[in-house]
């Protein structure tokens, strides 16, 4: 097999981008932990962490890239010729991008105006208008305004001219809006003597993450050195390499080299048919084995070395003990793991993941055909994951830290690291298996497409690019949101105690995963021998799965829109002189007080 | 317990208790899921409204408004709590009308002090100043605010309100032993919490007209 330089070019890309999001999700992972964490319980958490910066050089990182943003986009559409679905594509895009981000710089400075005063004729007029949520309401009647003129006149004659000029105008709103924002936070801050530079609190874990580089690499005088330095190395490297089997994106296509027939680089096709690429595809996925999510178990069951190597050569009784746990529960847990999956194995006909995807892209997500084996896996997965309720192997309350006992420094943050690259490369894993991957609801290959059965509601023809870029952004978010599912059961609940731990994995989950086995033969088989209107049935069914994980998604989000609409509740409590005192002073929150 | 071990010394007493039932386990609390899904709910609620005030700058005000309601971290350095009215602070030393110390060098606060942490060496005024023989003043005033406990003794025991503790200040923490000794300058430059050095209560010096004096018709001094 041999590549062109192109083609080995995108492929250290495509790891370049899978190892990083796997890296900076699980260092916003540990952010998260420490910081959503604490707020959980009604403290701040760590967030003291700040680089002071030169009030000059804050103001130019502040207008810079809002520059480079700017001039880019109006770049783009200036040297862009936009054809078809493109062209009303990139219209409505761009027109609703900016109105987006019109309101949405409105309502920031509306809340800073009303937290720190009207300072300026400019602040004046923000503050005439009132409550900040009245630029989400204008930007919200915008956002329909646009679309709705956009909807009337497509396809007349004056649909032409109207696309332009949402493209036009949309673009130079947009780069004017963000110059503006950008502008006003840098003259905002040209008085400050110098500006810290938090990122949320993100920059804590940096903190941390460089501290343990500099510290002391500690190794017990009668520990085997060599395993010692070694078993952080063997259960970090699993851990990030395990995704290269995931796709995070439908396969782009690209147009071939007329000359040898490879991939072009330069021809992006614009539109594909709703089945297959007429050109050269190209999988966003690292590696498409033919043992598919095998090789993601294989791999991920030599980390179980890394611990118990950590645990033997520590020359410590409580790193012993805590290896002896890792490498009991790892085992204890893959079998169920892997035993869940293989009903998945039996519907999707297949053990590779991007076509065990496409199969949920097709028909449904894993979640509604084996919704048991979800639970199953999610369960097993966080056990795996040796965190929070099952981490007996780490059981400081028990011995002491388990088999890091003996480790400082940067070995110690690697096996750190790599528990939180196992959270992140899991729940990549399960949004592919049983969440469907990159599929969204009614967005096919070739554009918008809501169908129940063969009653087509709504098609709408959409770029390739674009919708390729929309499925990877759904991948994310669904991996993000099962990180933080299991981010909340970490904050939730206690430890398991390890014959809870054995018994709930031996006696429950393996019993209930082969059960799952069972079942799900028995519902092939019935669905085989059924008649060909069990299929259409079925087909409807499907359908109607994904209606109603559309309409719950645009549920879920009014209803988020609602929450962060309503006001916060609160109870103003004057009954201590110091609180009194606060009141004079404008309170604690905004202020800055030192009495 | 007296009368068991007098009726029997060394056999085993006899212990009554009293039967406490078992908790009643059901189904939904032996599943263990219907529990997870409610500590859950519990978890993402608080998640969900801190986070949103947090971002919106919502959040609570822990010195004005109910615990309950948010959180109510102040991150110290920025924000402080102002605190009460009667509290005890770091003592500051008032000032008369001429800039100089109200304190007469009597003794008293450094006698009252448990702490034995106030020192103070007396000076007498010049030949010829009227408050020679009437007051003194001090040439050293150091209270070593490491060893004070705050008690407010010294306060109490002045007779000249020369002493006080309303700065609203707590003792910083500093980074040496040194640092803590308190020295008369150091001491005088500190405000009242309303910003002032002087108090209300009016000094009368000897040879003013408002001073009594010793005789019941106010002169004769």
């Amino acid at each position: 097999m041999n590549f062109t330089l192109i083609e080995f070019g995108l492929f250290f890309l495509k790891a370049f981008v899978v190892v990083m999001f796997a890296m900076n999700v699980a260092v916003i992972l540990t952010w998260a932990d420490r910081r959503q964490g604490s707020m959980i319980q009604d403290r701040v958490g760590p967030n003291r962490a700040v680089a002071w910066i030169p009030t000059k050089v804050a103001m130019v990182l502040a207008v810079l890239p809002a520059l480079g943003l700017a001039a880019g986009v109006l770049g783009l559409v200036a040297r862009t010729d936009f054809e078809g679905p493109t062209r009303s594509f990139a219209s409505v895009a761009l027109s609703q991008l900016a109105i987006f981000w019109v309101w949405l710089t409105g309502i920031i400075i509306a809340g800073r105006v009303a937290d720190r005063g009207v300072k300026n004729s400019f602040d004046a007029f923000i503050a005439s208008v009132g409550d900040p949520r009245r630029f989400f309401y204008g930007g919200l009647a915008a956002h329909f305004l646009a679309f709705a003129i956009g909807a009337v006149y497509r396809g007349t004659e004056i649909g032409q001219t109207v696309e332009q000029a949402g493209i036009s105008a949309g673009a130079g709103l947009f780069a004017f809006a963000v110059l503006f924002g950008a502008g006003y936070a840098a003259y905002s801050i040209r008085n400050e003597p110098r500006v810290g530079l938090r990122l949320l609190g993100l920059l804590h874990p940096a903190a941390d993450g460089l501290k343990t580089i500099f510290k002391e690499d500690f190794i017990p005088p009668n520990a085997d050195k060599f395993l010692h330095s070694i078993a952080p190395v063997i259960a970090f490297f699993p851990a990030l390499v395990v995704l290269g089997v995931v796709p995070f994106g439908d396969s782009l296509c690209f147009g071939a080299d007329p000359a040898t027939g490879r991939l072009a680089i330069d021809q992006l096709m614009t539109t594909v048919p709703a089945e297959g690429c007429n050109g050269v595809a190209l999988p966003l996925q690292v590696a498409s084995l033919n043992v598919g999510v095998l090789y993601f178990f294989a791999l991920g069951g030599t980390g179980i070395v890394g611990a118990a190597l950590a645990g033997w050569a520590s020359d410590n009784k409580y790193s012993l003990l805590g290896g002896l746990r890792a490498a009991s529960q790892m085992v204890s847990y893959e079998v169920t793991m892997v035993l869940t999956l293989i009903g998945a194995f039996m519907i999707y006909g297949t053990v590779r993941v991007e076509d065990m995807v496409r199969w949920q892209a097709a028909n449904t997500w894993g979640i509604f055909v084996q919704p048991l084996a979800f639970v199953l896996f999610f369960t097993a997965s966080v056990a795996e994951s040796k965190r929070i309720p099952f981490d007996l192997p780490e059981g400081e309350s028990e011995i002491v830290a388990g088999y890091y006992t003996e480790y400082a420094g940067m070995k110690f943050a690697m096996f750190f690291f790599a528990e939180y690259i196992a959270v992140v490369t899991g729940s990549a894993l399960m949004a592919a298996l049983f969440l469907g991957g990159w599929d969204l609801p009614f967005l096919r290959p070739d554009g918008l497409y809501v169908a129940i059965g063969d009653t087509v509601f709504l098609q709408e023809a959409l770029p390739h690019p674009a919708i390729v870029a929309i499925g990877a952004l759904g991948f994310v978010l669904k991996t993000l949101f099962l990180c933080w599912v299991q981010l909340t059961i970490r904050w939730t609940l206690p430890r398991f105690r390890y014959d809870q731990l054995m018994r709930l994995g031996w006696r429950k989950l393996l019993p209930a995963s082969l059960a799952n086995v069972l079942a799900t033969g028995l519902l092939i088989l019935a669905v085989q021998s059924a008649g060909p209107r069990v299929v259409s049935a079925l087909a409807i069914v499907s359908d109607l799965t994904k209606a109603l994980l559309a309409v719950g998604g645009i549920v879920v989000g009014i209803v988020f829109v609602l929450f962060l609409l309503k006001p916060a509740k609160k109870r103003r409590l004057l009954a201590t002189t110091s609180a009194q005192f606060a009141a004079a002073l404008g309170g604690t929150r905004s202020a800055r007080m030192s009495a | 317990m007296a009368d068991s071990s007098s009726s029997s010394p060394l056999g085993p007493r006899s212990v009554q208790g009293k039967p406490v039932s078992r908790p009643k386990r059901g189904a939904g609390v032996q599943a263990y899921v219907p529990e997870i899904a409610k500590g859950l709910a519990i978890t993402m609620g608080h998640f969900f409204r801190n986070t949103k005030e947090m971002a919106f700058n919502q959040r609570n005000d822990p010195t004005l408004e109910g615990v309950e309601d948010g959180i109510n971290t102040i991150s110290y350095p920025e924000q402080r709590r102002p605190y009460a009215a009667r509290f005890r602070g770091v003592h500051r030393l008032t000032h008369r009308d001429d800039g100089s110390p109200r304190c007469v060098a009597c003794l008293c606060c450094s006698t009252a002090c448990p702490a034995q942490c106030i020192h103070i060496e007396a000076g007498e005024y010049p030949v010829g100043d009227p408050r020679r023989g009437y007051e003194r003043f001090p040439q050293r005033f150091v209270i070593d605010e490491l060893r004070c406990v705050f008690c407010g003794f010294c306060v109490e025991a002045c007779p000249c309100d020369a002493i006080r503790m309303d700065t609203g200040v707590h003792a910083a923490p500093y980074d040496s032993r040194e640092q803590f000794i308190f020295e008369k300058n150091l001491l005088m430059s500190f405000p009242g919490r309303d910003g002032s050095h002087v108090t209300a209560n009016p000094r009368h010096e000897p040879g003013e007209a408002s001073h009594p004096g010793i005789t019941r018709e106010g002169g004769g001094h």
